[in-house]
């Protein structure tokens, strides 16, 4: 093993990047400190109670800028950039610290597929954190009155638990993204390998420094930080402004890698309407992160220099306006939600064909009514703010243009119905997860108009049915497809096999936990449970909804739990999987698995369509010439995705 | 043609015949990952000797044999095939054809069963050629008669669920009569929104119903059967469909935007002379000022069927207007003139209801609560006179003052040490102060102490807490001679 060579924990990327990380925020901080010490003013102060934590606020928030770079240096994400300042030549593609094993993902790799797994990792740990926040203020909600926590601390774990969940959420999409456009669209890899593999590792900073803000005072103004209130929240508040601020760096530069991908290294004959759908998702995904996210980070940004400059862009006070922050924010964070849903609709796309053994019923449409959700969800950040102040005739043409969304998410589930209509349907567990998120999606979809018809949100504004709903439409449109995506690309990642049992025990655990959760939470928010409150009013009627919420919360996490477990135990001893265990026709699947580092060996051209289940012929093709002579250990692949045995089984 | 059902779950045994080693061990790897259970390599054979061999030792169901493999003898093993009596299939494969393969099927029929399998075997597509010497008429027939069965099948598959989509959609509409699923209406604008609420709930209910019965019924009907690995019809879509359901979503969205907007125009409709209350949010409480009568409460007072405009405005961060019952909600936002917002109520029902904070504030946002108590008129006029001061009783009025001016948050009126002294202390008559001397307590010494009340400090409470100025919150006047007169009277009604 050429592991044992470079031993020692020193040689693994994250190791040296978490150690350069407390350096440069030391750095940082000892930084400002100076300077504060040279005008004159305090550099250390230790009062945690009254929201004094060390050094200067400044110094803190300077300390973890400098350390985020820190890491990033000590991680080796910048080496070839800084080689390339200095003149020197470094590999076209660059090789790993480690060909294998665990250290691989541990540091910095620049093949998509390791940057993937570091992803999707990643995420099913912010996921479970997030997850334990919510089961710690689901207990303290099971009944009325504070049993567990003190309001403050109910304030910052509930932030926590959105925002963190959010973080999860764009990682599981990085994902998705990384691993799978390549493949689909026969690339060897990214088009920007460096700045792939730096989108990833921004995130580790970004996450350390967003939990951080619980030992600084935690926040209490919920994700969504809305100024005065944010203006005034403890040093945790920063900390926050600050993960998210990287946080929506990656977003950025990951989603500028896909566009690039996606655009110019198609195989060829792969026009755009012969991509595999995730794709079309996946692009427009991009497309929204690339553009909306800058304004999150500035809204942040700004209310930061009110905190750290006394600056007063939404403080009435010094001539600012509260209500263009929450332009600013839901400017991105409305199109957000597309972000997070929408490869997840990708997957379902994908998926549904393959189990029932049909073409995608009007490709063009589902591809198209991506882009459709993408343009409109620029239009409708107001929806968010009918009872916040603004203009009051802003609110008609927002209701408006917010339930334009309804028809290109029409499409979607119409087609996905007319997709399985007359099928051959089977049920393995990706199958089922993709049928649990059709219904859960159309659930959360169904429970959105009620908010834009504006009338009706002034009921529902800020109250458990908008927890409901978007819960509805992350599960949805996220947690079970992303599942779905797991247990049905794990062969090709691992190249074993996940126990179908435990896979559909999980989705029948998860599946009735859902329901009874959403539901629950919408029925409360309609007698008058408000969001984001720590104790609530027995007079309200709802304390057998909140005893469900709070028991299916923790069935909901159960049910994660043996998937992780079914997932690690069956990377390690699961049976040993064939290359195409779905009989998919998608061209990543004519690989062997797992999959080897640089995928294809020889370039494919595309000559059908992606779907075409029911009819001969074939949708990629290799050169009969060059495949059999330099490919003969893998005569069983042949040269099309039907393979002929495929005639002969019973 | 799955004859295999009907026998008992036993392993087909398969062996596969090639001199190329690759052939053999990618079709093995390719068997078990089809995962169909019961399938079992019994052999791999290289050449015809070994095959005859193994043929009979082995006793295969199956065997694969490699076409291209010039190594084994086709005609020799086929002529065995033919001379063979038991039940035994051949498949020839081939690498260089990728798209078929050549199947021999040995197998004894029953008297019986020779009927079945020829009535199966004519309507196959794969007989279509031998249906061709049946005569031309037939073959037409056939096809037609397929056709029309299939067109029929689909249409009952149609019919069928569309029949169950209404069934559903009736029981979900039927079902939520019995949940509670609104608070109380108590207000006039709570009307119009419950009814589009209704409504909504009901093209829920019906849309939820549409794709989950379509769903639930493909998964039931549409199932695949055990063994089938062959695609179902290929079906790429359809431009009129896609077309209808982009255009009949479009068709419901912009009615109920148009509903939306007029229900919205109900709940803002301003009618004749309604009451003024300005409402002020500050963390964590509710004040409720009447400009028009000079009352400030704690309480949200109004009167029933009368419409009230809140002039909404916050002193700290941003708060959230909100009766459930009422329905509609308004946030109140800091920054003085230019940032009050309005929100329009006509309170139909006589109660007590709370207004709760709907936009999270801080620490104690969620007990930012207020009784709000409808009244009819004449209970509302009366709290007005009394609230604002206009009572004949001085003792009544001076009670008014005391919470009007925040005294009561600072001095108790049973004893108890808040932040000043308690009044109850006043009824011994003297007042120990903090020099150590004894004063009597009469009304120059409670005049003084409240317009001037760092004069005398009395002992154990600290100087400079009380304010040196007392301004009416409602009148932005300062506190006049008649108000503090009314106060004392209060003080002293105490000690009766």
């Amino acid at each position: 093993m050429k592991d044992t060579q470079k031993a020692g924990v020193f040689s693994i990327g994250l190791v040296r990047g978490l150690i350069a990380m407390l350096i440069g925020f030391l750095t940082g901080a000892a930084f400002v400190s100076l300077i504060r010490l040279i005008l004159g003013l305090s550099v250390w102060t230790w009062n945690p109670s009254g929201n004094q934590f060390g050094f200067a606020e400044s110094a803190w928030v300077v300390g973890a800028i400098f350390g985020a770079i820190a890491f990033m240096l000590g991680v080796g994400v910048l080496s070839d950039w800084l080689k390339w300042m200095n003149g020197q030549q470094t590999a076209e593609h660059p090789a790993d610290a480690f060909a294998s094993g665990w250290k691989r993902y541990l540091s910095v790799s620049f093949d998509h597929k390791a940057i993937g797994v570091q992803y999707g990792v990643t995420s099913i740990v912010v996921i479970g954190l997030a997850g334990i926040f919510a089961l710690i203020f689901r207990t303290e909600l099971a009944q009325p009155g504070m049993q567990l926590l003190t309001l403050e601390r109910y304030n910052t774990i509930m932030s926590l638990h959105g925002i963190v969940m959010i973080v999860g959420i764009l990682l599981g999409v990085g994902a998705m993204s990384n691993y799978l456009v390549p493949l689909m669209i026969g690339a060897n890899d990214m088009a920007f390998p460096r700045l792939n593999a730096f989108a990833y590792w921004i995130n580790v900073p970004a996450a350390v420094i967003l939990l951080s803000s619980y030992f600084l005072g935690g926040f209490d103004t919920g994700w969504t930080g809305y100024p005065p209130l944010s203006a005034k929240a403890p040093l945790g508040m920063d900390m926050f402004f600050l993960g998210v601020y990287f946080a929506g760096l990656s977003s950025i530069l990951g989603s500028l890698n896909v566009i690039a991908t996606t655009i110019r290294l198609r195989a060829k004959g792969m026009h755009y309407f012969r991509m595999p759908i995730f794709v079309w998702t996946a692009l427009a995904t991009a497309v929204i992160g690339l553009t909306a996210t800058q304004l999150i980070g500035l809204s942040f940004q700004m209310v930061l220099f009110e905190r750290v400059f006394g600056m007063g862009f939404f403080a009435p006070d010094k001539g600012g306006n509260p209500i263009l922050f929450q332009h600013l924010f839901w400017f991105y964070s409305h199109p957000a939600v597309y972000v997070f849903v929408l490869t997840g609709l990708g997957v379902i796309s994908e998926l549904l064909p393959v189990f029932a053994r049909k073409p995608l019923f009007g490709y063009r449409w589902v591809a198209l009514s991506s882009f459709g959700i993408a343009l409109v969800g620029f239009l409708v950040w107001a929806h968010h703010m009918f009872t916040s102040g603004m203009s009051p005739y802003l609110r008609i043409p927002f209701m408006y243009s917010t339930l334009l969304v309804a028809v290109p998410t029409g499409v979607k589930f119409f087609s996905w119905v007319a997709t399985i209509w007359e099928g051959k349907l089977s049920f393995e567990t990706p199958m089922l997860f993709v049928l649990g998120a059709i219904s859960i999606f159309l659930l959360g979809g169904l429970s959105g108009p009620p908010n834009a018809t504006v009338a009706t949100d002034l009921h529902l504004q800020d109250t458990y049915w908008i927890v409901g709903h978007f819960h509805a439409t992350m599960f949805g449109g996220f947690v079970f497809p992303f599942f779905a995506a797991i247990y049905y690309w794990f062969p090709k990642i691992t190249g074993r096999m996940y126990n179908e049992k435990l896979g559909k025990l999980h989705f029948f655990l998860m599946l009735p936990g859902f329901y009874i959760q959403s539901l629950s939470q919408m029925q409360a928010g309609l007698l008058g449970m408000r969001r984001r409150i720590g104790d609530y009013d027995p007079a309200l009627g709802i304390n057998l909804q909140q005893l469900l919420i709070t028991i299916a919360a923790f069935v909901i996490f159960f049910s994660v739990v043996i998937a992780v477990v079914n997932l690690i135990y069956s990377a390690r001893r699961g049976p040993i999987a064939a290359s195409n265990p779905w009989r998919s026709r998608s061209p990543e699947f004519m690989l062997p698995s797992p999959i080897p580092q640089h995928n294809y060996e020889h370039a494919f051209e595309v000559v059908g369509e992606p779907y075409d289940y029911g009819i001969a012929g074939a949708y990629v093709s290799i050169d009969p010439d060059r495949y059999i002579a330099k490919e003969e250990e893998q005569p069983a692949a042949g040269g099309a995705v039907t393979s002929p045995t495929g005639a002969t089984t019973d | 043609m799955s004859t295999a059902q009907s026998e008992p779950v036993k392993n087909r045994r398969v062996l596969i015949a090639s001199s190329h080693p690759l052939f053999g061990q990618g079709l093995r790897s390719l068997l078990q990952e089809r995962q169909t259970a019961g399938v079992e390599v019994v052999g791999m054979v290289s050449n015809l000797e070994e095959a005859l061999q193994a043929l009979d030792q082995l006793d295969p169901d199956l065997i694969i044999v490699d076409y291209d493999d010039k190594k084994l003898n086709r005609d020799e093993f086929l002529a065995r095939f033919v001379e063979g009596e038991k039940k035994l299939r051949v498949v020839l494969l081939s690498l260089q054809s990728a798209q078929e393969a050549i199947v021999y099927d040995r197998r004894t029929l029953a008297a019986a069963q020779i009927d079945d399998w020829l009535e199966e075997w004519t309507f196959t597509e794969d007989s279509s050629r031998l249906a061709a010497q049946r005569g031309k008429f037939e073959t037409i027939m056939d096809h037609r008669r397929t056709f029309m069965k299939n067109r029929l099948q689909k249409a009952t598959h149609l019919l069928i669920a569309g029949f169950l989509v209404v069934i559903v959609t009736a029981l979900l509409i039927f079902g939520m009569d019995y949940i509670r699923l609104l608070p109380t209406a108590a207000s006039a604008q709570a009307e119009p929104i419950d009814q589009l609420f209704h409504l909504e709930f009901k093209v829920i209910a019906f849309l939820f119903s549409l794709i989950v019965v379509f769903m639930l019924y493909s998964i039931i009907v549409f199932r695949r059967k055990r063994g089938d690995t062959t695609d179902a019809e290929h079906i790429e879509g359809s431009t009129n469909l896609e077309v209808a359901w982009t255009v009949a979503p479009l068709a419901t969205v912009l009615v109920f935007a148009y509903l939306g907007g007029s229900a919205l125009a109900a709940t803002v409709a301003p009618a004749p002379k309604p009451l003024r209350v300005e409402v002020i949010g500050k963390q964590w409480n509710w004040s409720f000022v009447y400009p028009d009568y000079g009352v400030i409460s704690d309480k949200l007072y109004l009167p029933v069927d009368k419409q009230a405009v809140l002039l909404l405005r916050s002193d700290d961060v941003i708060h959230s207007f909100w009766v459930p019952e009422f329905r509609v909600k308004q946030d109140a936002l800091p920054g003085g003139q230019d940032f009050v917002r309005e929100l329009r109520v006509t309170p139909t029902q006589l109660g007590e209801f709370k207004v709760r904070c709907a936009e999270l504030c801080g620490a104690q946002h969620t007990y930012m609560e207020s009784p709000v108590l409808v009244v009819a008129q004449t209970d509302f006029d009366a709290w007005l006179t009394k609230e604002a001061g206009l009572s004949d009783d001085p003792v009544e009025r001076g009670q008014k003052w005391s919470t009007t001016f925040g005294c009561a948050s600072c001095h108790s009126i049973d004893g108890t040490k808040i932040v000043g002294p308690s009044w109850k202390d006043l009824c011994e008559g003297q007042a120990t102060l903090a020099d150590g001397s004894v004063i009597p307590v009469d009304e120059n010494y409670l005049r003084e102490s409240i317009l001037n009340p760092n004069a005398k400090i009395v002992q154990g409470f600290a100087a400079g807490i009380m304010p040196q100025q007392f301004i009416d919150p409602v009148s932005k006047k300062p506190i006049t001679d008649q108000q503090i007169s009314d106060i004392i009277a209060y003080m002293n009604s105490i000690c009766r």
